[in-house]
């Protein structure tokens, strides 16, 4: 019960965020166009649509808005949980909150999941319109798929980001680490740099992620290549990997707390 | 019944990197608190008065579960402030600052909310009490209740944070000067209202302030901290009349003859004075340690060679001068 009064104080105060905020609005609803056009603007100039075809199996334009798709997916489960003790430091509101009884499991578990629907109901504005020009009807349909995909890699990566939230902020100059540690993550997940390319170190980092398999399944599925074991075994391993990580999780955040009140937390 | 707040000789240290050069630096120790021990009991209002850096929020701090102590105790109603912190946290209703502490783009009632939540708070029991406190604070007249937290005045913030602090009906409430930089009708209403939290509803109130006059207007006890010490502590006149300061008692005569005057005193105090003042009237001072010890006879005096007295007054020393003297 107290976890659905958490959820749904999260949902209001990420959702006046957004509604209040208009241009961080407009941003989420330009950001797959924006991205995509940059990577297809930089693609376009050093090499081929045929040579993308051929090593990827699939049109850069579909590939890309999934992989920005993905990648804002992504962000939604990361930014707004490995940001929150930095702007709630910010905002003050960081001493009232250690101080009350609310689990911070549950909060730092809450905190993703309202931007993570956001996202979702967003991303559908440039996910479902570019395949269905490309895929017509059936488009709508595959559109679908990858968006529920895409959401479930997301809900995997709340766990593994649990884990960060609470190691970088307890390092001094925590915004240093977070702003390194981000980019590592969003590289590792294979969205725009499919695994399979990447050197033996990014691959087996990239296999400790959990939802760099479900980018993988995504992207099997849109090369036709996704059997129902193959989708069963990726997502099967994404989601012990996400088991794997939840008490790291939850002991990294209760470290960072343990470390705050050490200090003392600031308010003055 | 267990005191709402005790603690026993807290001690915490900071270490504090102080920058020497470019790249050198040294570890300077600050002892911040050397051994506090007071209580608070239910119904009362206790004042924490000490210059900056003496050892106050430190203290809010360590009772509020935010600092861990490095020596001695701290209970919140029967419970370790280190061992049993999710108990404390239950029971606390925290004021730190007035400037901060809420989301800028939700509105006053929306904030409220959303700590409702994190207080475990169910929505119609949050909706009650939200309500109620809108009504008791006056946040509806001052039409702050749908308004954005970012566009409030700083009398709207307070009242807003005391709201916060009341939400969960906590009998213990920490207040961390709550009324630094409002206005007086607001600084006002926060006063009166944690005073009548105290009478009326039983609750345990600890008051850090700098303003004397507010101190003694609420507290009912008083905690004088310097140094990371208590210095001294009870009423706002016991404190008084600790420290060894010359009362002055200042009466208006009238048809007064000041030479008269002078030697009807002068057998009976050794330090006074006798001038006019603007309405033609005679003023006699006498500086004494004891006023209630002479009153009397000066008074007798005074009459005995013709003053017709117009008025009579002792002036005490003020809670400031207590505050300066063992500040010092």
């Amino acid at each position: 019960m107290w976890f659905i009064e958490i959820l749904r104080a999260e949902y209001k105060l990420v959702y006046a965020e957004m509604l209040r905020r208009k241009s961080m609005l407009v941003m989420m609803l330009l950001y797959p166009y924006v991205l995509t056009g940059f990577t297809l603007f930089i693609g376009y100039s050093f090499g081929s649509k045929q040579v993308f075809v051929e090593k990827t199996g699939v049109a850069p334009e579909v590939f890309m808005i999934t992989a920005s798709f993905i990648v804002l997916s992504m962000l939604a489960s990361i930014d707004d949980m490995i940001w929150k003790p930095l702007m709630d430091l910010w905002h003050g509101t960081l001493p009232y909150i250690i101080a009350s009884p609310v689990s911070r499991i549950m909060l730092y578990a809450a905190t993703p999941i309202p931007r993570l629907t956001a996202v979702v109901i967003i991303g559908s504005t440039s996910v479902i319109p570019v395949y269905a020009l490309y895929y017509g009807l059936s488009g709508l349909f595959t559109s679908l798929i990858v968006i529920g995909l895409a959401s479930l890699g997301a809900v995997f990566m709340i766990t593994p980001a649990m884990v960060v939230t609470g190691l970088a902020n307890t390092l001094g100059e925590s915004w240093r680490v977070i702003n390194i540690v981000r980019p590592v993550f969003l590289i590792l997940l294979g969205a725009y740099y499919p695994r399979i390319l990447m050197p033996l170190a990014g691959l087996i980092a990239s296999y400790a992620l959990p939802p760099s398999h479900i980018v993988e399944l995504i992207q099997a599925f849109l090369r036709n290549a996704a059997s129902a074991l193959n989708a069963l075994s990726l997502i099967g391993v994404a989601t012990a990997l996400f088991v794997i990580y939840a008490p790291g999780g939850s002991r990294s955040i209760l470290l960072w707390e343990r470390k705050k009140v050490k200090e003392g937390v600031k308010y003055d | 019944m267990p005191s709402a707040i005790t603690t026993r000789n807290l001690r915490k240290i900071y270490r504090v990197k102080k920058r020497l050069s470019l790249v050198k630096s040294q570890e300077e120790v600050v002892e911040a608190l050397k051994g506090v021990s007071f209580e608070v009991k239910y119904g009362e209002v206790v004042g924490l008065l000490g210059p900056n850096g003496a050892g106050k929020t430190t203290t809010i701090k360590i009772i509020s579960t935010l600092l861990i102590p490095d020596g001695g105790e701290a209970y919140v109603d029967g419970y370790d402030v280190v061992r049993q912190a999710s108990e404390v946290r239950k029971r606390i209703g925290l004021m730190l600052t007035v400037e901060k502490g809420f989301y800028g783009k939700l509105t006053g009632k929306e904030n409220l909310e959303y700590f409702a939540a994190l207080y475990g708070l169910s929505k119609s029991e949050a909706g009650r009490r939200i309500s109620n406190l809108i009504k008791v604070l006056e946040l509806d007249k001052l039409g702050a209740v749908d308004k954005l937290f970012e566009e409030y005045s700083l009398g709207m913030k307070a009242r807003l944070s005391i709201a916060r602090a009341l939400l969960k009906n906590s009998p213990v409430l920490l207040l961390d000067e709550p009324t630094l930089g409002l206005d007086p009708p607001s600084a006002r209403k926060i006063r009166e209202l944690v005073k009548s939290l105290a009478r009326e509803e039983g609750k345990a109130v600890l008051y850090t302030t700098h303003n004397m006059f507010e101190a003694e207007l609420v507290c009912d006890k008083i905690l004088l901290i310097n140094r990371g010490l208590i210095v001294a502590e009870g009423t706002p006149s016991e404190l008084k009349s600790k420290i060894p300061k010359l009362r002055v008692i200042t009466i208006t005569v009238r048809n007064g003859e000041q030479a008269r005057i002078g030697e009807a005193l002068t057998p009976l105090v050794a330090t006074y004075s006798v001038t006019s003042n603007e309405f033609g009237e005679t003023v006699v001072k006498v500086s004494t340690k004891s006023p209630e010890e002479i009153l009397g006879e000066v008074i007798r005096a005074l009459v005995a060679c013709g003053c017709d007295i117009s008025s009579v007054r002792v002036e005490e020393p003020t809670l400031e001068d207590v505050f300066i003297y063992f500040s010092q």
